[in-house]
């Protein structure tokens, strides 16, 4: 157990929970609990979008990412980063000036019937739990290699509920603390909150890139190192995998296994072999293929580790598309004064995450040298798993990498980052989750004459509600064992959240702002077929994955749609023309679209605002909203 | 919003600001072709990263700085200079463009309150 790391993240929890009490006094009406009564500056705005943007998968995944496969881990961060464009071109300011809470809202708004808004609700809590989720097994992970100690009794099998107690300690902390602290401080709280986190985890990742830098590290000559020789990466494998021979190359996976591991370790894997238990597991190393270049060796910056061709513009669509599809996200366009402000917010948003995303493929490829000596000096730390000096779980290189370059304080500080991406993310998403349900449909179709103190009390029970639902994913991963089908589990969730977004709101959004004859039906239409699309490729590539027969990869059109790892560009293009065709064939615009449009795209409101002084920004602290 | 706001099919009025048809309309062409324009760039630099890592050899494999092809460089460095300047640029004209808007709106505003008062 790491006590400075310890003492940092209990730190960190005091002071959230502090920050959240503090923020209470200021949330008084349901526009302050969802949207922080719209008073936050571009700057605070941008910090707090950016604390709910860069969760567990961009802190740990991202380097993670870079440390197993090189180039193609690198494309997640420039990917990420990219989304923004997206949204600042052709989404920020409609939506800040269409002046609603949700996106439910803007679709109900935009099109005018109760079912288009149900509909948008479904889709996002569906985003949200698919985004909740990989937060969620991140703060388990993070916890085990953290702290390494839980509170759940464990059984005979050593598991508690079917899964590791101390894994599930950290979920429980995780959920418990976000749904006392969202419930709490409602958005101004998480707002506070969310710009404190992200600065915290920058600042953790800047200097764990400062302690490589005065380590010796110089980025082209380390990289031209990285790239000498084949990539080689670790795997964790049943004998009766390692022992399969391939009819097409004729060799099984320990023959390749020999040719790149040290014999010491190598003579392990043989005697587990001859042990002869064809379900026991061990950790080897691999060379790697190109799955891009066939014919070309695969090194660590050259494309191809992650991606064929389809993938690799899939993948890119995906992140680039699916940051404007994520509901907690845009909800945060609400939070700004004017449609300008939206823009300058995503604008700092870029300069913020940009400078987090350069950073982080650096500490990747850092950790690809410093953990191999560190594990040659005998000084790697501990609580990892290595091959050979590589890391069994390339999730765990930000602590390791903390731990080698800086000691145990690096390494507290790049904890108490990882728990603060975690917490900025998951309040951010318990927020939408909550205005959905709580704004959306109690205030909308429940009880529409409630009184201001039995909406806020309804949003507070629907963070905590989700918090649960939390809970009940972080435990389910590993109940059904998602980690061991998906190497990188947690850039991959983030990945799906990012399609089912990018299909499902994306499309309705752009037709919506852009095209005035976008029909109720044709948005409905289009946003089905994005989510129902989306998400039934990812469960068929998640049966795929689990060896369920009939999705194999042999099964004709089921195997090989169940084998699309990105479904977006399919889902995409698939929801826009349905909106387009239905929308034609249906021809039934609102009947007030030209007030509609005018509030989309009119700027009297705006203009008035000026004339007020409503543009600029006051204090998040000045009471309830005028 | 507490703003009491005139509305009608034809009109939206602010205070003493109105939108009407025309005046959004003008905004919206103006708005669309602005952001149709960048959103093209945008897509064509993002996706010809792809395309050259798949196509173009000299692109993924020739080493220009230490280890860094062109490739590497560009994902892991150039493109985020890339995504500042061209969000900075189109703040400010978009910026630019509400602003000039705005005066075409308060034009077409007053001419309509002359053309009432007459």
């Amino acid at each position: 157990m790491n006590t400075i790391a310890i003492v940092l993240v209990i730190g960190l929890v005091l002071f959230t929970v502090g920050l959240s009490i503090f923020s209470r006094r200021f949330t008084r009406t349901t526009a302050d609990f969802y949207l922080a009564g719209r008073k936050v500056g571009s700057f605070s705005n941008a910090s707090a979008i950016s604390g709910d943007y860069l969760s567990a998968a961009s802190f740990l995944g991202v380097a993670a990412a870079v440390y197993a496969s090189g180039l193609d881990g690198v494309w997640y961060a420039a990917g990420f980063a990219g989304g923004f464009m997206v949204v600042v071109l052709f989404i920020a300011s409609a939506l800040r000036r269409f002046g609603e809470y949700t996106v439910a809202d803007f679709a109900y708004g935009r099109f005018g019937t109760s079912r288009i808004r149900l509909v948008t609700v479904v889709a996002v809590l569906l985003v949200s739990l698919f985004y909740m989720a990989p937060q969620m097994y991140g703060a388990g992970t993070t916890w085990k290699i953290l702290v390494g100690t839980g509170f759940f009794p464990a059984g005979a099998d050593g598991l508690f509920l079917g899964v590791d107690p101390i894994y599930l300690s950290g979920v429980t902390v995780v959920a418990l603390i976000m749904m006392f602290y969202v419930a709490m401080g409602g958005m101004k709280g998480t707002t506070l909150n969310q710009i404190f986190q992200f600065w915290l985890l920058w600042f953790a990742m800047f200097m764990v890139v400062v302690f490589a830098f005065g380590n010796g590290f110089n980025y082209p000559a380390e990289l031209a190192k990285a790239s000498d020789g084949t990539l080689v990466a670790t795997k964790t494998i049943t004998i009766a995998d390692l022992t399969k021979v391939d009819p097409k190359s004729g060799k099984a996976p320990i023959d390749s296994a020999k040719g790149v591991m040290a014999p010491e370790s190598f003579a392990k894997i043989e005697e587990a072999v001859a042990a002869g238990d064809p379900a026991a597991k061990v950790d080897i190393l691999l060379p790697q293929k190109n799955k891009l270049h066939e014919t070309r060796t695969m090194i660590f910056g050259e494309p191809g580790h992650r991606y064929n061709t389809f993938d690799q513009f899939s993948m890119v669509l995906a992140l680039v598309l699916g940051t404007a599809g994520l509901p907690h996200i845009l909800n945060r366009y609400y939070t700004n004064p004017s449609g300008a402000a939206a823009r300058r917010s995503t604008f700092w948003v870029l300069i913020f995450i940009g400078t987090f995303y350069i950073l982080s493929p650096i500490a990747g490829l850092a950790g690809r040298s410093r953990i191999l000596e560190a594990w040659l000096n005998g000084t790697a730390p501990t609580n990892a798993a290595y091959v050979d000096g590589f890391l069994v779980k390339s999730d765990a290189l930000m602590p390791a990498l903390a731990q080698i370059l800086g000691g145990q304080w690096l390494m507290g500080i790049v904890a108490a980052g990882a728990f603060a991406a975690m917490f900025s993310t998951v309040g951010g998403l318990l927020i939408a989750a909550a205005s959905a349900v709580g704004h959306d449909v109690y205030e909308k179709y429940i009880d529409p004459n409630a009184s201001e103190a039995k909406r806020v009390f309804v949003g507070k029970t629907s963070v905590i509600f989700f918090a649960l639902l939390g809970w009940v994913l972080g435990w389910a991963i590993p109940f059904f064992g998602l980690q061991n089908a998906y190497p990188a589990l947690i850039a991959m969730m983030v990945t799906w959240a990012f399609a089912v977004g990018a299909s499902a709101f994306v499309p309705m959004l752009l037709t919506g702002i852009w095209w005035k004859g976008t029909t109720e039906k044709g948005a409905i239409s289009g946003m089905l077929v994005g989510l129902i699309g989306s998400i039934g490729i990812i469960f068929m590539n998640i049966f795929q994955q689990l060896k369920f027969p009939a999705f194999a990869a042999d099964q004709g059109v089921i195997g090989f749609v169940s084998s699309l790892t990105f479904p977006v560009l399919f889902t995409f293009p698939l929801a826009l023309l349905t909106i387009y065709v239905v929308s034609k064939l249906d021809g039934n615009v609102p009947v007030n679209i030209d007030e509609i449009w005018m509030r989309i795209h009119g700027t009297a409101h705006e203009r008035h605002e000026r004339d007020l002084g409503l543009d600029k920004v006051g204090s998040m602290f000045g009471g309830p909203s005028k | 919003m507490s703003e009491k706001a005139a509305v009608s099919g034809k009109f939206v009025q602010f205070g003493d600001h109105i939108d009407t048809l025309e005046t959004v309309d003008t905004v919206f062409r103006a708005q669309r072709k602005l952001s149709f324009t960048y959103g093209a760039v945008f897509f064509g630099v993002t996706l010809a990263i792809p395309a050259l890592s798949v196509w173009v050899p000299a692109w993924y494999s020739t080493p220009i700085w230490g280890g860094f092809t062109a490739n590497y460089f560009v994902v892991s460095l150039a493109y985020f200079v890339f995504l500042w300047v061209m969000a900075w640029t189109y703040s400010k004209q978009a910026d630019k463009l509400d602003e000039e808007l705005m005066h075409i709106a308060e034009a077409i505003e007053s001419k309509a309150k002359a053309g009432g008062a007459q």
